[in-house]
């Protein structure tokens, strides 16, 4: 009898400490699975996305290229879309490079040394290569969204994107006229000028990186920037590289592309609400 | 019988403990009243958060104003789990406070960097930066800086295409005195389901960068080469990614205006003799140096604490 009160007394006491135990158990915040931002506006989700804009490749050895460009992007989610891009080169701008390396050579015409390798002025300035277009397709992921306050004034939403997978098609010519494309064999004699240079022309398929931003003006205009890199098979000075001593579509070798463009773009349809 | 009145105390006594507890963490009505006094009677940010919230720190589902029950309908969930929710008015504010506070506090950030403009030479920057924030928007600082050189595929291929051999210097030590300011703040959401905060700054700087020449001549790199201290103002600009309250991830793109000497081209077909004829006669240039570096800020003290009530 008196085993069963202590078994009852123990009872009564786990069931006192265990009771609030268990409700702390289920006391769970209602905010704790809730999404981080309610109530916003689906500034990417099921919209399409027109832009046209401007920019230029950045960090090349001859030429800087200023481009005119479009997009066109579908943004299948808020965080994933495929984009389309053109941009067509409306001035080539030479480098500080360029310049020392081209003034250092004879301006006659003639070579200064007799080495055969080295152009003369005219000969190395026509042979390097220039970027007539850069088009082709991505896909953007945008795992960054927000809003940022500039002085604690004005507001804006934005968002980060990333470009991975890109695929490129680069078009170049040449900056002049050129005796051989790379596409034919070279002169085996040495004193032939044309053994060393040939002309970098037509579409070059390659791949593109990428980063780049939204600022968004309400919920319809962005402006966009995107700084990118496209990778393909290039030769910027028309020759040699692989130092077999003569220049042929063997000294095409990838190279990086930088690439700033920005964007005015619209979005539509209208912006929806989220839960 | 003794052993009954013993265990009969210690439940009274648990039971007298959990209601406490639950008591404690705002769970009954019974604490309304108390915190009604608290609220009219005690200063500091107790009386502060009384001002901004309702006495009880739970949501009053039965209000008769109703809206406290709307928000529980919104953010809760369904109605079936309204009696168990203890969501706290407190949990919500209106303005969130910053997630970092720097004022006051010493930033250490170490830095690895990469020259990117350079067509010939590439430099990588190891630095070290060393912030006071005299307010959460404006600081000063040192940046202490070590370079390691690559020459560029550019560089071997200007002497086979052209037949021309570049002049370079390298960089080896250099030194900043910088001020900082951050315009823009900001957060984002990583796909919609945390916060993030991160600022943008701007910062000038003025400092010194010890170069040396890399002679065209590698025979000569000894007798011919000199070092030079160049004076070096800078700016930059950068953002912080906020990630403890004490740890940042901090980018950062940045021109080092290098005041430099570049080795003479021989005047006349005569050249410098050596390493002090050439610093004589070498040119001035004025290169642009831009650096894009990462690091991870790291403050003390280690944390901070708000200064007014949320």
């Amino acid at each position: 009898m008196l085993l069963n009160k202590h078994r009852f007394a123990l009872l009564v006491a786990l069931a006192t400490v265990a009771a609030p135990l268990a409700a702390q158990a289920q006391r769970k915040s209602p905010l704790a699975d809730a999404p981080a931002i309610r109530k916003r506006f689906e500034l990417r989700s099921s919209r399409i996305e027109l832009g046209a804009g401007a920019g230029s490749t950045i960090n090349q050895d001859y030429f800087h290229t200023v481009m005119i460009g479009a997009r066109l992007a579908y943004h299948i989610t808020d965080w994933v879309s495929l984009g389309l891009f053109g941009n067509f080169g409306v001035a080539q701008v030479s480098t500080g490079f360029q310049g020392r390396v081209i003034d250092s050579l004879d301006p006659a015409g003639m070579r200064m040394t007799n080495v055969d390798r080295e152009p003369d002025k005219t000969g190395a300035e026509n042979a390097l290569q220039q970027i007539s277009s850069i088009m082709g397709a991505q896909l953007e992921w945008t795992p960054f969204t927000g809003k940022y306050s500039l002085f604690g004034k004005l507001f804006s939403a934005y968002d980060f994107y990333l470009v991975a997978p890109g695929i490129a098609a680069v078009n170049v010519k040449t900056a002049g006229a050129v005796a051989r494309s790379c596409d034919t064999a070279a002169p085996q004699d040495e004193t032939n000028p044309d053994k060393y240079v040939c002309a970098v022309k037509g579409t070059k398929l390659g791949g593109k990186l990428g980063v780049g931003f939204h600022s968004f003006f309400g919920q319809t205009v962005a402006l966009g920037v995107e700084l990118s890199d496209v990778i393909a098979q290039l030769n910027p000075s028309g020759r040699d590289v692989n130092g077999d001593g003569q220049a042929d579509k063997n000294d095409l070798s990838w190279t990086h592309t930088l690439l700033l463009t920005g964007n005015l773009t619209v979005y539509f349809p209208s912006a929806k609400i989220s839960p | 019988m003794k052993r009954l009145a013993i265990s009969l105390s210690v439940c009274v006594a648990l039971l007298g403990w959990t209601a406490t507890g639950h008591a404690k963490r705002g769970g009954g009505k019974a604490a309304a009243p108390a915190a009604d006094e608290n609220a009219g009677g005690e200063g500091g940010d107790k009386a502060a958060g009384g001002e901004a919230a309702p006495a009880s720190e739970s949501l009053d589902t039965t209000s008769p104003e109703g809206e406290p029950a709307k928000i529980e309908e919104e953010i809760g969930g369904p109605k079936a789990q309204r009696p168990t929710t203890t969501l706290s008015w407190q949990d919500i504010v209106v303005v969130p406070r910053k997630a970092f506070i720097k004022s006051g506090r010493l930033e250490l950030a170490p830095i690895a960097g990469i020259t990117v403009n350079d067509n010939l030479i590439r430099h990588y920057m190891f630095a070290v930066d060393l912030n006071y924030f005299l307010t959460d928007a404006l600081w000063v600082g040192l940046q202490g800086q070590y370079f390691v050189k690559q020459l560029s595929t550019q560089a071997e291929l200007v002497g086979l295409q052209f037949n021309r051999i570049s002049t370079m210097n390298r960089y080896l030590y250099g030194g900043q005195f910088n001020m900082g300011y951050v315009p823009v703040y900001g957060k984002f959401a990583w796909f919609n389901r945390s916060i993030v905060h991160w600022e943008i700054w701007a910062l000038g700087g003025i400092g010194v960068t010890l170069t040396e020449n890399i002679s065209r001549d590698p025979a000569d790199q000894d007798s011919k080469a000199f070092k030079n201290t160049a004076l070096t103002p800078s700016f930059g600009i950068g953002s912080r990614f906020f990630l403890t309250q004490w740890l940042t991830v901090n980018f950062a793109l940045r021109d080092y205006l290098i005041i430099d000497k570049y080795e003479p081209l021989p005047m006349g077909g005569v050249a410098c003799t050596d390493s002090v004829d050439c610093k004589a006669k070498a040119p001035g240039v004025v290169v642009n140096n831009f650096v894009a570096y990462v690091g991870v800020g790291m403050y003390l003290p280690t944390k901070f604490s708000y200064k007014t009530p949320r």
